[in-house]
């Protein structure tokens, strides 16, 4: 099943902590298996790295089957590169040709500040999920689960919405780095379900107040976040988002 | 109270609808011109003549030009602090690039300046409409200005421009306020898109006309 | 070796009713009190996650760790297929006793009836919390959940979300500890790896953690630990377990005095993306929900260059159909792999490196249809198309088996406490209720029925059993256990060696996947166990961990990580070598039947194996936990 191998030159982003300005380093990627997942292509590049007494290359990554949402890089101007609808650990090296230059550098946005190379910090995600991405219920609290029956329509809809893996693709394309598709996927999720509508007007508001709190840009309409996105989530959200937060605004 | 970017943008598109309003009435009127010089200078009497309303039919107007630009200014200059710092190299996204999307600032601001430009040009303007060594008021002070292939070009370019603006800003409108689901999403840019453009049309016609008779 | 008898501390009593009895006879810690109680919960997947929140909203104080930037990341995230509960929406039959039944001989009788009929309780509770939650289950037209049969169970009882059931479950268990968060019931350590385990008088009160972001070393006090940090899949280097799922926390809490028990009991998933290179970093698992409808063959001439397409019928080996006539391509998950691994040490594996066999839809898509196919089985074709660069739809499937989930982990009693009191252990990292191989649906249902419904009941049991003082960080247990830390820290940083730390996770992986994989035998598992000190040996001396062990250093996690692994191997092999039987998940090559099937040995070994560290390098000690069966009957499986 091995594929044929290519060489590539790496112009990788390298920072080294939030507060270095960083700068692009040259990397030659040789022999590489074209069978290879892009982050496969690059342990072997830092393997080579740390052979040769260098500091590898930091990015983030875990389950490696696109369900996490650890990895995440622009690759020649692409969040997880060329390739619609895969993280960049399902990207594999036969979407490459030979020979060719490959601009690697992190997922830019102040809300997620560099730490290392390409490694970001996402934090600013979680703030905005505990600010009021749940349904208050406490362990015990909860009636048959076939009590109360949801359309399949909807519970389809909102596992759509649901299926976001937070790896942040949808603000590194936007244009003004805004987090509305990642927000309203959430919104959406809940508004979309019987058992979000108790908190629904609390969990809009506090929510986008939470996104524009942690310094995400607002959302020009672009839909860019939609094409970066891995997992195809729709700008549909989005505007569910934007009608149940006017709904919470009117009636108070 | 702050407002939240959602709200800004909220007002932005409230304001901005009004403003259509404004740029469809403005455009019936200007139609007159197509009646004769009667038709139109009567219009601008009776326009004069409502003396207050006027005054607050103009106070409102700008009020919502003032919200519409000062709210985007805001939000511009929050989106370019989100960013903070660029990317080397950065391709498009989306599924269906949208170029009047993309130059929204842009072409507000080119819409802003032809606005201060008309303002100086008609509304204030000193000059008299004479054609053929009679005064035929407003509707000779537009054939005139016509009649200068220059000044219909700044014209025309400023409606393009305003065209495009609307092709986006109408379709936006339904996202902002959440009116759209994802399958009526092309049928409403492909409606935005032709309103847009047929009013940069309309408004273009007049110089065209202009032109071709006088 | 001396055998020593462990207390289960399982209430007398039926089996049926020792839970609920249990609970209104435990001991309870009133509201004012738990709101002085400090709980340290490690790991934010489905068991720590809803630990963390269940406890949080009774409210303790819980701080958690995790090693992850966001407790959405943990590997739970991962799984597929669905959740088992014993709602009976199906009406055909099922019921509390079924599910417990079918997991008890699922676990090929290795596993605590107790516990699993308590799990079996519970896991109705949990769907009722998930639902509560927002989790997207999948439903029917008529609104309500829809369930199906999984890993060849008799009834649907599996409730699901399209293939990621396991992020929706830990979103849900996510963003219900986020709301703990958010009230500042919970403090979240994130990027924090815990590095030790800290006792004061002889009970965990602590521990120590490394911040990943600037490598600060920092000590945490509190009155009871928790465990939830997975399985050691990884000791085999490729599984399709995370690539920073480890052993470490576990392995440490064992080396401070907490058993290990039955660590031999690892499963194998059959239908796996085989290896394409040694720059292969992980497996990934694909639903075996595929057999229902692909064949599994390979050529019957070792050494087979042909492509699949022009190898004629006569010429496949449809081993599985030849083997098992009754049961075919659906024989359980173990029995496919080891058959698999048989086919390719005879060299008729297929593929580059042939360590493949082919599953193939050739006959399923000429007699339902394309069409057919790509609706029952297209996003898993697509992501083997995506991953392995060829159409399964023309050509067969490589596939191989890979490890992906380990029955075995810290011993607990039927509080979910370790040895030591104080710390418990829930989820995959413990060992209590697969037994020697799980079944399909079980992993999720087990560690949110820890974490949600048994550790908050049990936990106030110990509180109000046991007096504890107070104790702080400036206990000399901390310090010490810091500079032992510290000193492991400093050792890794100094060795400057010349090999790379992912070449010794291979070679012990590959090393410990070849003797102690899908089969194992005494030869194998003898050399095993002299060849991991020699690793361990050669990886003190000639690591090289590159940068500094301030800030944060990639290289430094999986160093200390890779070391762990080093100890924790040489514990399996030894449990793999000393359970003479062959039982789920372990299969010893002397013990089969004459089909091949495992061959148990009820006499000497129905019971646990649990492992006392006596120090790096020293025979651990064996201590046994009898395990009895009231409600069961041990009878011998046969698929033939």
């Amino acid at each position: 099943m091995s594929g044929e191998s290519i060489n590539l030159k790496l112009k990788v982003w390298r920072q080294n902590g939030p507060k270095d300005p960083g700068r692009f380093e040259e990397y030659q990627a040789n022999d590489v298996d074209t069978s290879a997942s892009f982050l496969e292509m690059l342990d072997v590049v830092n393997a080579k790295i740390i052979k040769d007494g260098g500091e590898p290359i930091v990015f983030e990554h875990d389950c490696r089957e696109g369900i996490c949402g650890s990895c995440g890089a622009m690759v020649n101007g692409k969040a997880h590169g060329p390739k619609d609808k895969v993280t960049l650990c399902q990207l594999h090296m036969r979407e490459f040709k030979d020979g060719e230059t490959l601009v690697i550098e992190p997922f830019r946005a102040r809300a997620f500040p560099v730490l290392k190379d390409l490694m970001i910090d996402r934090t600013s995600f979680d703030k905005i999920i505990s600010s009021g991405g749940y349904v208050s219920v406490n362990t015990g609290n909860a009636c048959d689960a076939n009590s109360i029956p949801i359309s399949k329509e909807n519970a389809d809809k909102a596992f759509d919405a649901a299926t976001c893996i937070g790896c942040g693709a949808c603000v590194a394309s936007c244009p003004n780095a805004s987090a509305s598709l990642f927000t309203s996927a959430k919104i959406s999720h809940m508004a979309l379900l019987p058992q979000g509508q108790t908190e629904a007007k609390k969990r809009v508001v506090q929510m986008v107040d939470q996104m524009d709190h942690e310094g995400f840009g607002h959302c020009t309409n672009t839909y860019h976040c939609e094409g970066a996105c891995p997992k195809g989530i729709s700008v549909e959200n989005i505007s569910r988002m934007n009608k149940e937060y006017l709904k919470a605004k009117l009636k108070g | 109270m702050a407002l939240s970017t959602l709200q800004k943008k909220q007002l932005v598109a409230v304001t901005g609808l009004g403003l259509v309003g404004f740029v469809i009435a403005h455009l019936t009127g200007n139609f007159l011109i197509f009646k004769g010089a009667d038709a139109l200078n009567d219009y601008a009497k009776f326009l004069h003549d409502l003396g207050g309303l006027l005054w607050a039919a103009r106070i409102g107007l700008i009020a919502m030009f003032v919200i519409h630009m000062g709210l985007t200014a805001n939000l511009v200059i929050n989106k370019i602090k989100a960013r903070g710092s660029n990317y080397a190299k950065f391709e498009n996204h989306a599924q269906k690039p949208s170029f009047s999307a993309r130059i929204m600032p842009f072409s507000g601001v080119v819409i802003l300046a032809y606005v201060i430009f008309h303002l100086l040009d008609f509304t204030f303007a000193e000059k008299s409409g004479i054609i053929n060594g009679v005064d035929q008021g407003l509707y000779g002070l537009v054939v005139t200005s016509f009649m200068d292939p220059l000044h219909s070009a700044i014209y025309i370019i400023a409606m393009a421009f305003l065209g495009l603006h609307l092709s986006h800003s109408l379709q936006s409108i339904f996202q902002t306020f959440g009116l759209v689901s994802v399958n009526r999403l092309n049928t409403i840019r492909t409606i935005s898109t032709a309103i847009g453009v047929g009013i940069a049309v309309a408004y273009s016609s007049i110089p065209v006309y202009v032109l071709l008779n006088f | 070796m001396s055998k020593k008898v462990l207390d289960s501390k399982v209430p007398s009593g039926d089996v049926s009713d020792v839970w609920k009895n249990y609970k209104s006879s435990m001991k309870l810690v009133n509201p004012s009190n738990r709101r002085k109680l400090k709980v340290i919960v490690v790991g934010t997947g489905l068991a720590g996650g809803s630990a963390a929140a269940s406890l949080a909203e009774m409210g303790y104080q819980v701080e958690v760790f995790s090693y992850h930037p966001s407790a959405r990341r943990a590997h739970s995230i991962a799984a597929q297929g669905g959740i088992n509960a014993a709602k009976n929406y199906c009406n055909d039959g099922d019921s509390v006793h079924r599910l417990f039944y079918d997991t008890v001989k699922g676990g090929d009788f290795r596993s605590r009836e107790a516990n699993v009929h308590r799990l079996a309780e519970v896991s109705v509770n949990i769907i009722d919390q998930c639902v509560a939650q927002g989790v997207p289950f999948a439903r029917e037209y008529g609104g309500l959940l829809s369930n199906r049969s999984f890993g060849g169970a008799q009834v649907s009882r599996t409730f699901y979300a399209k293939g990621q059931t396991g992020q929706q479950l830990l979103l849900g268990a996510y963003s219900a500890m986020m709301k703990e968060v958010n009230s500042g019931q919970i403090n979240f350590h994130n990027m924090h790896e815990m590095m030790d385990l800290v006792l004061v008088d002889g009970k965990a009160r602590g521990i120590i953690a490394r911040d990943l972001r600037t490598g600060e070393i920092s000590k945490h006090a509190a009155d009871a630990v928790l465990l939830c940090t997975g399985g050691y899949g990884n000791v085999f280097y490729l599984s399709t377990n995370a690539m920073a799922s480890n052993v470490t926390s576990t392995w440490r809490a064992h080396k401070k005095g907490a058993y290990f028990a039955n660590p031999c009991y690892t499963q194998i998933h059959p239908t796996c993306i085989p290896v394409h290179g040694d720059y292969q970093s992980k497996l990934t698992l694909m639903s075996e929900s595929l057999r229902n409808d692909g064949r599994v063959w390979v050529p019957k001439k070792p050494g087979e260059t042909r492509d699949p397409i022009d190898i004629p019928e006569d010429e496949r080996d449809y081993y599985l159909e030849r083997r098992y006539p009754a049961f075919g391509n659906l024989v359980p998950r173990d029995l496919a792999s080891r058959n698999a691994k048989y086919q390719t040490d005879e060299g008729k594996g297929v593929g580059s490196t042939g360590l493949a066999v082919y599953l193939d839809f050739r006959d399923a898509i000429n007699r339902l249809g394309e069409t057919a196919i790509e609706a029952k089985y297209g996003n898993l074709f697509d992501m083997y198309h995506n991953i392995a660069g060829e159409n399964p739809y023309k050509q067969p499937m490589k596939i191989y088996p890979a490890v992906h989930y380990t029955m075995g982990g810290l011993w607990v009693d039927y509080n979910l406490q370790s040895t030591i009191p104080g710390l418990h252990v829930l989820g995959e990292a413990n060992f209590s209720d697969h037994g020697a191989n799980r079944l399909g649906a079980s992993a999720l249902m087990q560690g949110l029925a820890d974490g949600y419904f048994v550790i908050p009941q049990t936990i106030g049991n110990y509180f109000g059993s046991e007096n504890l003082g107070e104790v702080t960080t400036d206990a000399p247990e901390f310090a010490a256990a810091e500079a032992e830390v510290t000193g492991t820290i400093d050792k890794l940083m100094n060795i400057k060696g010349k090999k790379n730390v992912d070449e010794f996770h291979r070679e012990l992986g590959l090393d410990v996947w070849d003797k102690c994989g899908m089969a194992r035998d005494k030869e194998g598992l003898t050399k095993l166990l002299k060849k991991i000190p020699e690793i361990r040996d050669e990886f003190w001396q000639n690591v090289n961990v590159p940068g500094s062990k301030d800030g944060l250093n990639q290289e430094l996690e999986k160093a200390g990580r890779v070391a762990d692994f080093l100890e924790f191997a040489e514990l399996l092999a030894t449990d793999a070598l000393d359970r003479e039987e062959s039982c789920g998940g372990h299969f010893r090559e002397e013990h089969q039947t004459e089909e091949g099937e495992a061959k148990r040995d009820d006499e000497n070994f129905c019971n646990v194996s649990a492992w006392e560290f006596k120090g790096v390098g020293n025979k651990s000690v064996k201590h046994i936990e009898e395990l009895t069966f009231s409600k069961v009957e041990l009878s011998q499986r046969s698929y033939k």
